[in-house]
């Protein structure tokens, strides 16, 4: 695939270049919205979104990295998203504990029609994963979504984020410290080799 | 250990550090247990949020040209046909409204009766003033009445009043040749008023026609270059 190409055909209004450039990055864009976003959904619209407002502003791409710029946009479709959620809040699908209590363990999620080979740990650890990056503050959650789970170098993501290298570096190091801190609460659901080993951080 | 360590462990993680920081930092690493300690656990958390499932996107996101409001490429000769369209539909809803202004004011003026008759009086005074610098149509105009009212003078008793009065005010020549004068006018008046509000419209119906064919013409050509268009671009 070449991509400057297809870049250049899709700015001239050739929808079916775009669309190719599409099929390629759907994927990223869509764990990119699901991870930011947590439910899948919500994940699903945001990247429909984005590649429409994509295609519409691909003239205001002026080269680098791609990936970074679309990363941008649908960064961008998720804080709408989350936007358009606090203005219409849902009722969460958490159950309640006996004590009437959200269950806090990511555990519920599991489908309940599932063999016990199936709660397998993958399943339980991407769950406490996501419960984790959910806690995250936004702009924490987005630079590890594209750092750690995307795989984006510190200036694609600096790009996508518009922000500083020096704040994407201090971004990703609160973001791990806390994940740390968090996925120390669900150490059981950890394969051993992952087990955290809790050092003081203070 | 403080923010700096940790934004430092983070960097060394993904290669970030210049490589005498690097050095320095290995240097710290093994003679501080605790800083390796969470380097670990940064790499462990590194490690899971990699090994992820990255999910498959649960549909196609490619898009329709519905979707980003795309048109069809249109014929050059479409935006003519637009504004043809547009011109004759004004020229059409305008002359409605002139010609529905133009019925308005015509039986304002002449209906109004007593305004009407005002200005028509002042008329005939004018037009009788002007009766006798025309003498040689106004002699043989008024011998005949002299004679008639002669004859029907002998049932005069008999009529109304006004009548009487009319026939007496015939009788008097010169001033019934005035008053017939002004009688005559005045009716003439009457007849171009209404013939005034009957008048036909400014905007003759035919051209009102031809203005609603040629918008409707060209607005079914635009739709079917837009059809066709459609079309071709699917």
């Amino acid at each position: 695939m070449n991509e400057q190409a297809l870049i250049t055909d899709a700015q001239g209004g050739n929808l079916d270049a775009f669309n190719t450039l599409v099929l390629h990055y759907q994927d990223s864009v869509f764990n990119t919205a699901l991870r930011i976003l947590g439910d899948e959904d919500q994940a699903a619209d945001a990247s429909q979104d984005a590649f429409i407002s994509a295609f519409k502003s691909i003239t205001s791409f002026r080269g680098g990295s791609f990936k970074a710029w679309l990363m941008r946009t649908v960064t961008n479709a998720c804080y709408d998203e989350l936007r358009r959620k606090k203005r219409r809040p849902t009722t969460p699908l958490e159950p309640d504990t006996d004590d009437g209590e959200e269950m806090d363990s990511p555990r519920w999620l599991a489908d309940p029609n599932m063999t016990p080979e199936q709660k397998s740990e993958a399943v339980e650890v991407e769950h406490a994963i996501q419960h984790c990056l959910d806690n995250l503050p936004l702009e924490f959650k987005t630079v590890v979504v594209m750092a750690d789970i995307q795989d984006m170098d510190y200036t694609e993501v600096a790009a996508a984020v518009h922000v500083p290298l020096g704040t994407i570096k201090s971004r990703l190091a609160r973001a791990r410290l806390r994940l740390r801190e968090c996925l120390q609460g669900f150490e059981e659901l950890l394969p051993a080799s992952y087990r955290l080993e809790g050092g003081n951080t203070a | 250990m403080n923010q700096r360590d940790l934004e430092l462990l983070s960097a060394y993680l993904d290669g970030q550090l210049t490589p005498f920081d690097s050095t320095r930092l290995e240097t710290r690493l093994t003679t501080e247990p605790q800083l390796a300690s969470v380097l670990n656990d940064l790499s462990a958390i590194r490690s899971l949020l990699r090994k992820l499932p990255q999910r498959r996107a649960p549909r196609n996101f490619t898009l329709t040209r519905k979707m980003v409001g795309q048109n069809p490429p249109l014929p050059r000769a479409y935006p003519i046909f637009r504004f043809a369209t547009a011109l004759a539909t004004l020229l059409f809803v305008f002359s409605f409204g002139l010609n529905s202004v133009g019925r308005l004011a015509a039986p304002a003026y002449g209906v109004g009766g007593s305004g009407g008759g005002d200005a028509s009086q002042e008329e005939i005074q004018s037009f009788a003033a002007e009766v006798p610098m025309a003498p040689t149509e106004a002699p043989a105009a008024t011998e005949a009445p002299v004679a008639e009212p002669a004859v029907e003078l002998a049932p005069a008793s008999t009529l109304a009043p006004t009548e009487v009065s009319n026939a007496a005010r015939s009788v008097e020549t010169p001033a019934s040749k005035a008053g017939d004068a002004a009688d005559a006018l005045g009716q003439q008046n009457q007849v171009e008023v209404q013939s005034e509000a009957l008048r036909p419209a400014l905007v003759p119906s035919a051209w009102q026609i031809v203005l609603a064919i040629v918008a409707i013409l060209c607005a079914l050509l635009m739709f079917m270059m837009r059809r066709i268009a459609i079309s071709r671009w699917r």
